[in-house]
């Protein structure tokens, strides 16, 4: 295009020479663009694309981190006849559970941030900050509050279920709702934002025809606001789960150390234990694939909901 | 920053004013309701990090003596040194690869562009987890392991993708004129990226460096399998290695929590603004 717009500034010059000029500065455009992107390309080329096409390789051999002895596709069989295997599919199918939690909560209050009532502007500061500490420092106060004594029991004896205190990281029932809990207070200030962006880009005036039509706030809520939002329902959903399954890593390394007996272990985890405490470097990054293909499998069907309603 | 003017209302029903009032008041009790769950880590950080570890089971009392035995269990200052050292590195490499990209892909067309930008963005899907295990093979293998150079440069390529995402959909955003303006007066792509683009990129560009900062400084992983010596662990990874070790005094551990929280907390007082942006600014594009 550009060079179409060269042609035609310049008539004087013969013909020619005009083409070859552009031709060159195509050229010369081609060199810079790649040259900015070798930084880049090297980068992520050597340290996150090359180690993924090993660890596709290295997932169908029997690898200890030193000699690594091909075993095949059947490698894959082994690991889906493990039931441990299946018990840690398990707790990422209970978190995932705990996804619409972490969607829904935060979409009452950024739906009531945005009724800007007096001091608005400090609640959303205030309810974003959690998201700057790590998961460490929320983790090592998350154990005290699920510990007994603690924040919890505490609580329920103030509502009188008292019977109900008790240590519930050392139960492999209620740890795992405990990790799962922790995560959805984690995900408020994040989904509060994106919820409370989307909501910045509605026109107000649409709210004003349907009040006149005698829609109530919630009404005018389910049914304008809820559907407007609907890219940003999906990009939380995609980042809810991604975090789910990618970023409770250290959340669990603190709070339960994925236990007990694996009750809070999940994929994540899973490749972390096998690799670096067993040893078995091939399992382990055997895991590290299913989690990326559960991933990439997640936000296809994604995009193609997204796409196929445009 | 955009606050919406609204126009001025027609007279609304007498009746209206009061009920609306009340329930702004029922608004105002649940969000406060909210933050003060949202807060209470760090209600509970302060609360015992000032109390020795009798004081703590006493459930009272006033103490610095968990911080002092926190900088006796571990070197905290040096810990803060080495997080910082390798957040400045790998932000350094990520700035200047995400910009050189990002103003590769929105400005200047080449061939196989669509591809390669496909490739390089794609791998913000890839879960860390995936490609640990042959990152650590790879760096022990020529010799990296336990160096500052290895968190940084797995932190760098880590926060490289979703940076240059960033950094395309802004430089998209900055007209084309201004670059052929520059082409015009005989500038390079090399220059006129160096010379103008960049210092027009600088809010994306504050985006990227506080993003990538809270993420670095906060991760536990990377650090804990590429800096296993003492000396050169991050203070992320110093407080969870702390606090999985044999019995240490809850006071002593939320004094560490607490010091390691308040790098990011005052990032992100400073710069919210950006985090907010930086967010969520996939999602229209």
């Amino acid at each position: 295009m550009t060079a179409n717009l060269l042609e035609r500034s310049e008539p004087v010059t013969p013909r020619r020479s005009v083409l070859s000029k552009a031709r060159s500065l195509k050229a010369s455009r081609g060199r810079s663009g790649i040259l900015l992107l070798m930084p880049a390309a090297l980068v992520v080329g050597t340290l996150i694309a090359i180690p993924i096409i090993q660890a596709i390789y290295y997932s169908m051999t029997a690898w200890n981190g030193i000699t690594a002895t091909w075993v095949g596709p059947s490698n894959y069989l082994t690991l889906f006849r493990n039931p441990t295997f299946w018990r840690v599919l398990e707790n990422n199918g209970l978190l995932l559970l705990a996804v619409p939690v972490a969607i829904f909560v935060p979409l009452v209050i950024a739906a009531l941030i945005n009724e800007k009532p007096f001091g608005w502007r400090v609640f959303r500061s205030l309810i974003f900050l959690p998201t700057a500490i790590s998961w460490v420092v929320i983790g090592m106060v998350a154990v005290r509050v699920f510990a007994n004594p603690g924040a919890i029991d505490n609580l329920l004896s103030l509502v009188g279920l008292g019977f109900l205190r008790s240590d519930f990281l050392a139960n492999p029932g209620t740890a795992i709702v405990a990790v799962a809990a922790t995560f959805v207070w984690s995900m408020v200030g994040t989904n509060t934002i994106i919820f409370l962006t989307g909501m910045a880009t509605i026109d107000p005036t649409i709210y004003e025809g349907a009040a006149i039509d005698g829609a109530g706030r919630i009404t005018s809520f389910i049914y304008l606001t809820l559907p407007l939002l609907k890219r940003y329902f999906q990009f939380s959903f995609v980042l809810t789960v991604i975090t789910a399954f990618t970023a409770l890593f250290s959340l669990i390394f603190i709070m339960t150390g994925g236990g007990p007996n694996y009750g809070t272990t999940t994929l994540e985890f899973f490749i972390y234990q096998q690799a670096f405490s067993q040893g078995a470097f091939g399992t382990g990054a055997m895991i590290g694939v299913v989690l990326f293909a559960l991933l990439f499998g997640i936000s296809v069907i994604q995009l193609r909901l997204l796409r196929g309603e445009h | 920053m955009s606050t919406v003017q609204t126009p001025m209302k027609p007279a609304s029903p007498s009746r209206y004013l009061p009920r609306r009032k009340i329930s702004q008041g029922a608004i105002f009790v649940f969000l406060a309701a909210i933050t003060a769950v949202m807060l209470y880590p760090f209600y509970f950080m302060l609360k015992y990090s000032f109390m020795s570890s009798n004081q703590y089971l006493a459930k009272g009392g006033f103490s610095t003596a968990s911080w002092s035995r926190l900088f006796a269990a571990i070197p905290a200052w040096r810990e803060m040194e080495n997080s910082a050292l390798i957040a400045v590195g790998a932000i350094a490499i990520i700035v200047v690869a995400s910009s050189m990209a990002g103003f590769s892909f929105a400005k200047i067309h080449f061939r196989f562009q669509g591809v390669v930008f496909l490739g390089i963005i794609g791998c913000m899907m890839i879960p860390v987890q995936s490609i640990i295990i042959p990152e650590y093979v790879n760096l022990a293998h020529v010799g990296l392991i336990n160096t500052y150079l290895s968190a940084i440069l797995v932190y760098g390529a880590l926060g490289t993708p979703f940076a240059t995402f960033l950094m395309t959909v802004y430089f998209r955003g900055l007209p084309d004129e201004v670059i052929e303006a520059g082409l015009c007066d005989g500038l390079g792509y090399g220059q006129v990226f160096f010379r103008i683009a960049l210092a027009m990129a600088r809010p994306a560009i504050v985006t990227v460096v506080v993003l990538q900062f809270i993420q670095i400084w906060d991760d536990l992983l990377v650090g804990l399998l590429f800096l296993q010596k003492p000396g050169n662990r991050t203070i992320t990874v110093g407080l969870g290695v702390l606090s999985s070790g044999r019995v240490v005094s809850i006071p002593v551990l939320m004094a560490g929590a607490l010091l390691s929280a308040l790098p990011a907390i005052v990032v992100y007082l400073l710069f919210q603004r950006h985090l907010r942006a930086g967010l969520t600014l996939g999602v229209s594009k």
